[in-house]
């Protein structure tokens, strides 16, 4: 993955980053936001999508009871948070800097990709497995990859600046 | 060897548990997190600092117990509490539970 030689995310004080990424990794940022948005979107219930149990987490290991008026209770604000944050994750993938705010938006939202492609490819502690170049799932975890290295970097910027 | 009959075994006076058939609505909960293979460590760590105000040391320490043995008590408080807790964990992605301590 070719950064160039700039760090990829220089802060500029607590509340300001600029973004060194290529535009093609930035059209990939979008697009991975737009496609979580459209499977919120989607006919299914976001609960019942299986795709999307890591974004919409049970509260109670056992409890049913408790885990009902949670829904009940949080649903729609966690379903709303989401979308907002993907919505502007998408709005300014293209921008040169960010706030901290939006940097803070970047990594929930991008975060709620992996959650969710991570669940896609099944990802488990073992790692990036022993792929054939021509298996079709390896676009799938070179991307999973790239948006871990990438997620990783601006916790790095957020905390080194906190 | 035979198993000692009743009688030559003085009594033992045992401490019966009560039973208490009444939830005791004032027990506190607790809220945990569990390790899963698709969070970031640092981002876990970065998370536990600010949704709840912890040092970086104490996130940190929070984050490898949950990477080593499973999962973390990460706060305890009322039910309410404990499920704003869990809502502003499960809103940056973590594995979040709650449960009556």
């Amino acid at each position: 993955m070719a950064f160039g030689f700039k760090r990829t995310i220089q802060s500029k004080g607590p509340d300001r980053f600029i973004i060194n990424l290529r535009e093609d990794l930035r059209e990939v940022i979008a697009a991975v936001c737009d496609d979580v948005l459209a499977a919120l979107d989607s006919e299914n219930a976001p609960n019942q999508d299986p795709m999307l149990r890591r974004v919409f987490p049970v509260a109670h290991a056992s409890d049913e009871s408790v885990n009902e008026a949670y829904r009940d209770l949080v649903h729609s604000d966690l379903l709303r948070t989401r979308r907002e944050a993907l919505e502007r994750v998408s709005a300014t993938a293209n921008d040169a800097e960010l706030d901290r705010a939006t940097l803070e938006t970047w990594m929930i939202g991008l975060n709620t990709v992996r959650l969710v492609l991570g669940t896609r490819l099944d990802v488990s502690e073992d790692g990036f497995p022993q792929l054939e170049p021509d298996d079709p799932e390896l676009p799938a975890w070179a991307l999973y990859e790239f948006l871990g290295v990438f997620v990783g970097m601006v916790v790095d910027a957020l905390a080194r600046t906190a | 060897m035979t198993r000692p009959r009743a009688a030559d075994v003085a009594p033992v006076e045992i401490d019966e548990p009560s039973i208490n058939t009444n939830v005791d609505i004032d027990r506190p909960w607790i809220v945990l997190v569990w390790n899963d293979p698709i969070n970031l460590m640092s981002y876990v760590t970065y998370v536990l600092q600010k949704v709840f105000g912890y040092s970086h040391e104490k996130a940190e320490s929070l984050m490898l117990d949950v990477h080593e043995k499973g999962r973390a008590v990460v706060s305890n408080g009322s039910k309410e509490k404990a499920e704003l807790d869990v809502f502003r964990l499960h809103e940056h992605g973590l594995w979040a539970t709650m449960q009556q301590d």
